[in-house]
């Protein structure tokens, strides 16, 4: 309908440039994920899609000023360029012109930095160089950069950014896989903290050397990660894979990731991290005397302990661990088969001290345990669990255990990859850990799967828990054939923490107000926080080997004969 | 002044902005979506460009394409109307960018005024009266009895966490407070995972009473005196009138005073609108937000004052001064709204405006043939009279009311009646829940 009849159309100006309206030069950019046009303002400079969260990828100055203190950066070899290794067509004129367009002169660069405040060694790789590809010199700078770090002691951040080994200078590029691995393990060995950070792409040789071989490896929301290309696998297999298969969010759920981190948060996340590793463990005063425990109360009913102990609004392991610490960061995985969640653990401070914690983790409802499993850890919780433990040993740091679990998960999945193996090796290990080790009975102790993180220096519980050969349940079952007489059971296990401190299980009991300690959550926090600060400082004035031998006589009074 | 300027809007507000345009000797550019090509802005402006698919989050909300459209049709200014994208700091701020004018006050303000809890921090600094609540939070019974008892009964108990009207409490004495405290603070506790509360007086049978200012662009700032915005269904406005009865001599110039100083407080520049809530007590008002835009009733001040709302934006925004001082502005007789609402779509298939007469003014976008999609706003046309006094502008509205057909879609003119005939209304004694209450809806 044209009601005016006018002729409608639009007259272009011939030019757009001059005094009149004008677009700016970058004020548009698409995302290279939802593929729409966005304001150049809104990306940023983290380069975060506002429409749909994707990170485009960015350069290697890009990552070293987000997460540098400013005017803190020293690079090195920053002019170093391969030679030609198998004699590649054309491959020389190829890198001098990208070093001519880029900002960089090869895939990777290298600098020394502070990140908040902390001295740090990093490497950060440049996808638009080959597209990030391992060639010798990037190999090289790696590697003179985990020398460097080694000889000064000095923590060392990778960012990684990747397609692989570079082909253009064939099986030479292979070998830097296993040199720059090298210079990791003798950076490692002289205890020191690797951190990588794995962006949009991290695939091929790089992924199969150091990108996997962080004391934490945190990685970007939607990173691509993975060794084989997917279309190589698609065609070997001939299946199809799913959408998310190598994203960072599926590796992580298959236990190779720490965490994933958005870039917005990566200083922070980096500062916290690096202040945790560098934090003095234990000031030289003398630890306090003996702290006088808190016995409980012996009239206590047993079933008691054992209903207020299951109560389903009683704190979780998040929650207690989220009031004890500050800046506590969660990592995942078991670096072998899958993140469990039953199992929570990380490091944060506790009043200054930087401490590994890992507990058990129960739901709240339905949707929360299925996350975690009802709070019955799979093998692979328990292998993140010890995972976890052993940095904290190769970094001198105290552990905290939160045991709230009615036992390890009975299933065929959990037996095939070795539930009873995974126990044992936790029970091998924690004895001979060379850190103080603290074991808190939170709720329900049940059996194995709760003795798998209860080897410690110290043993204590809380008020309302319980701590078993197995529930209440199972014992009626087993010797009367009627799993319903679990109240008479409870009666004759001797599970409450007063039984258990007679017989010279737990050293001592954390007090909860009536009905239990979701009634008055700080009461019992800030009374268990004050122990186990007391008693890591006491256990740590002791020399290691007299701390060891200790715990190794603490499990080893344990028999009536 | 411009030559040429692109109405990032549709419906009447764009038919309104174009005519003003049109007799400033300025050109238009009309955008519209896919199911707009037959609306009355594009048909009435010189250029028009598609900006996108129907749905508005594509086209009007579609900055991109609508900067793109100004650009390459070289429109200097962009005036945003109500609604879309007229409050919104980022198309502003690519305005900006681009070398186009944002008519209106700039991403600045319109940031400052956003965000309620800020806006309110900044009223309550520049001295405007803000309702009465404890900053913080209240952590005992007994403090929140002292707060009561300064303030004032009715007050409300409120979660910090909460929203959606759920974890508030009305509370009317010491004894009703005192029960609803804990059960406030667990209710808030189980809802929200966080009990802290907070308090504010409650305005019971409040009036929605607003003023209109404009500033330029070298901080002169005028008032345009009030408007009363009672007449509502669930916050929706549907009748409105200049002056409001509800208003002594005294008490407007408060209210005058007040905006002032809320514009002043925020450098404004443009047209905005102050809101205030006027208690039932008659005496006491408070600031309740900012609009930072032309809006739907500016035509009920217009006819007041004889000043063009929109042809003042378009100068002000193009560097001009003020063209009147606060001394040069006068008021005289009384003028009424009704908002016609459709609450169909489709043809319309006869039409009749009661065009006539003077003082009744009819702003549409709809016409005879015309087929409403069903995408948008719902307002199809504003009835707007102005008589010598205020019996004058009711019955002209009465007559123009029944002179008004609209034929093909389902409108809301009988309500109108209703509301024309009420006593409430008549004596000018009703309130934001009269009408809800009128209609049954509570």
């Amino acid at each position: 309908m044209n009601i005016f009849s006018r002729k409608k159309y639009v007259t272009l100006p011939k030019s757009t440039r001059g005094d009149g309206p004008q677009v700016p030069d970058g004020m548009w950019e698409k995302c290279t994920k939802c593929k729409k046009v966005v304001y150049g303002k809104q990306l940023g400079t983290h380069k975060i899609c506002p429409l749909c969260g994707a990170h485009q990828r960015i350069s290697a100055p890009q990552y070293i000023s987000i997460v540098a203190d400013e005017g803190s950066v020293t690079e090195f070899n920053c002019d170093l360029t391969p030679q030609n290794p198998i004699g590649f067509p054309k491959y020389e004129e190829k890198i001098a012109k990208l070093g001519e367009t880029l900002n960089v002169k090869e895939a990777v660069v290298t600098v020394s930095a502070k990140i908040n405040g902390i001295d740090t060694y990093i490497c950060a790789m440049d996808n638009r160089f080959i597209m990030g590809s391992m060639g010798s010199v990037v190999g090289e700078k790696i590697t003179q950069g985990f020398e460097y770090a080694t000889k000064n002691r000095l923590p060392m951040v990778v960012f990684t950014a990747s397609g692989g080994a570079r082909m253009q200078e064939g099986i030479v590029s292979l070998m830097q896989m296993a040199k720059v691995s090298a210079a990791v393990k003798r950076h490692s060995d002289a205890g020191l903290l690797y951190i990588t950070v794995l962006t949009d792409p991290t695939t091929g040789g790089v992924t199969a050397s150091y990108a996997m071989l962080g004391d934490i490896i945190l990685a970007e929301p939607g990173a691509l990660v993975g060794f084989a290309g997917r279309r190589v696998i698609e065609q070997t297999i001939k299946q199809r894979l799913p959408e998310d298969f190598q994203s960072a969010e599926f590796v992580q759920d298959h236990g190779f990731i720490d965490k994933i981190v958005p870039r917005d948060r990566l200083r922070e996340t980096l500062g916290t991290i690096l202040k945790l590793h560098s934090t003095e463990l234990f000031l030289s005063d003398a630890p306090s005397q003996n702290v006088d425990y808190y016995k409980g109360k012996a009239d206590l009913e047993p079933f008691k302990a054992v209903e207020i102990s299951r109560k389903v609004n009683r704190p979780t392991g998040r929650d207690v661990i989220n009031y004890l610490t500050t800046d506590f960061l969660e990592f995942h995985g078991d670096r072998n088969f899958r993140d469990d969640g039953a199992i929570v653990g990380g490091i944060g401070f506790l009043d200054g001290l930087p401490v590994t914690i890992i507990a058990t983790q129960k739901g709240r409802n339905i949707d929360e345990n299925l996350l975690c499993n009802f709070g019955q850890p799979h093998p692979e919780g328990y292998r993140k669990a010890l995972r976890l433990m052993k940095q904290a040993e190769k970094f001198g740091r105290p552990i905290l255990t939160l045991v709230n679990t009615s036992g390890a998960y009975p299933a065929q999945g959990a037996e095939e990859r070795g539930q009873g193996e995974a126990i044992a090796q936790n029970l091998l290990y924690m004895s001979g850990f060379k850190v103080p080790i603290i074991a808190v009975i939170v709720g329900e102790g049940g059996s194995g799967g709760a003795l798998a993180l209860a080897v410690s220096d110290r043993v204590f519980m809380f008020e309302y828990s319980m701590y078993s050969i197995l529930s209440p349940e199972g014992f009626a079952s087993i010797l009367w054939k009627d799993g319903k007489r679990a109240k008479e059971a409870a009666a004759v296990m001797k599970l409450r923490p007063t039984d258990l401190l007679e017989l010279g299980i737990i050293e001592g009991i954390i007090p909860e107000v009536a009905d239990g300690f979701c009634n008055d959550i700080a009461y019992s926090l800030d009374y268990l926080k004050n122990l186990v600060l007391a008693e890591f400082a006491q256990i740590a004035a002791l020399p290691t080997d007299e701390m060891l031998e200790a715990r190794y006589e603490r499990y080893r009074k344990f028999g009536r004969y | 002044m411009f030559n040429k300027i692109l109405i990032a809007n549709r419906g009447e507000i764009a038919v309104r902005v174009i005519r003003a345009a049109k007799e400033m000797g300025i050109s238009t550019v009309a955008i519209y979506s896919k199911a707009d090509k037959d609306a009355l802005h594009v048909q009435m402006a010189d250029q028009a460009v598609c900006v996108g698919e129907s749905p508005s989050s594509e086209s009007y909300l579609n900055m991109q394409n609508i900067i793109s459209a100004a650009v390459l049709t070289k429109a200097e200014a962009i005036h945003p109307g109500f609604g879309f994208l007229s409050e919104n700091t980022t198309f502003a701020q690519m305005c900006e960018d681009c070398n186009i004018k944002f008519i209106g006050p700039g991403s600045a303000a319109i940031d400052a005024m956003g965000n309620k809890a800020n806006a309110r921090d900044v009223m309550k600094a520049a001295g405007v009266p803000v309702i009465p609540g404890t900053d913080g939070t209240v952590d005992t019974a007994e403090d929140a009895l002292k707060f009561a008892n300064e303030v004032g009964y009715p007050v409300l108990l409120k979660a910090s966490a909460g929203g959606g009207g759920k974890g508030i409490r009305l509370c009317a004495n010491d004894d009703e407070l005192r029960k609803n405290y804990d059960a406030a603070k667990s209710e808030a506790l189980r809802a929200f995972s966080d009990d802290d509360i907070y308090m504010e007086k409650a305005i019971i049978g409040a009036r929605h009473i607003e003023v209109q200012v404009i500033g330029d662009e070298y901080g002169n700032i005028i008032h345009l005196g009030e408007r009363e915005c009672s007449m509502q269904i669930r916050n929706q406005k549907v009748v409105e009138e200049a002056p409001s009865v509800a208003l002594s001599q005294e008490l407007r110039k408060a209210f005058g005073e007040a905006a002032i100083k809320a514009a002043k407080a925020v450098d404004y520049k443009n047209a905005g609108t102050l809101e205030f809530l006027l208690d039932a007590n008659g005496k006491d008002f408070y600031f309740m937000e900012m609009n930072t835009r032309i809006q739907v009733e500016h035509p009920i001040t217009e006819m007041v004052t004889g000043f063009d709302l929109v042809k003042e934006q378009i100068s002000v925004a193009a560097g001009n001064k003020l063209s009147k001082t606060q001394e040069e502005i006068t008021f005289s007789g009384h003028a009424i709204e009704c908002r016609i609402n459709a609450s169909t779509t489709g043809l319309i298939n006869y039409m009749f405006l009661p065009a006539g007469g003077l003082g009744i003014r009819v702003d549409s976008g709809i016409y005879a043939g015309y087929v409403m999609p069903p995408y948008y706003d719902s307002m199809v046309a504003k009835v707007i009279s102005h008589g010598k006094n205020r019996e004058e502008a009711i019955a002209k509205m009465k007559r123009a009311l029944d002179e008004l057909v609209i034929d093909g879609i389902i409108t809301n003119i009988d309500t109108h009646g209703i509301i024309l005939e009420n006593e409430d209304f008549l004596n000018g004694t009703y309130h934001t829940k009269t009408l809800e209450k009128l209609l049954g809806l509570i």
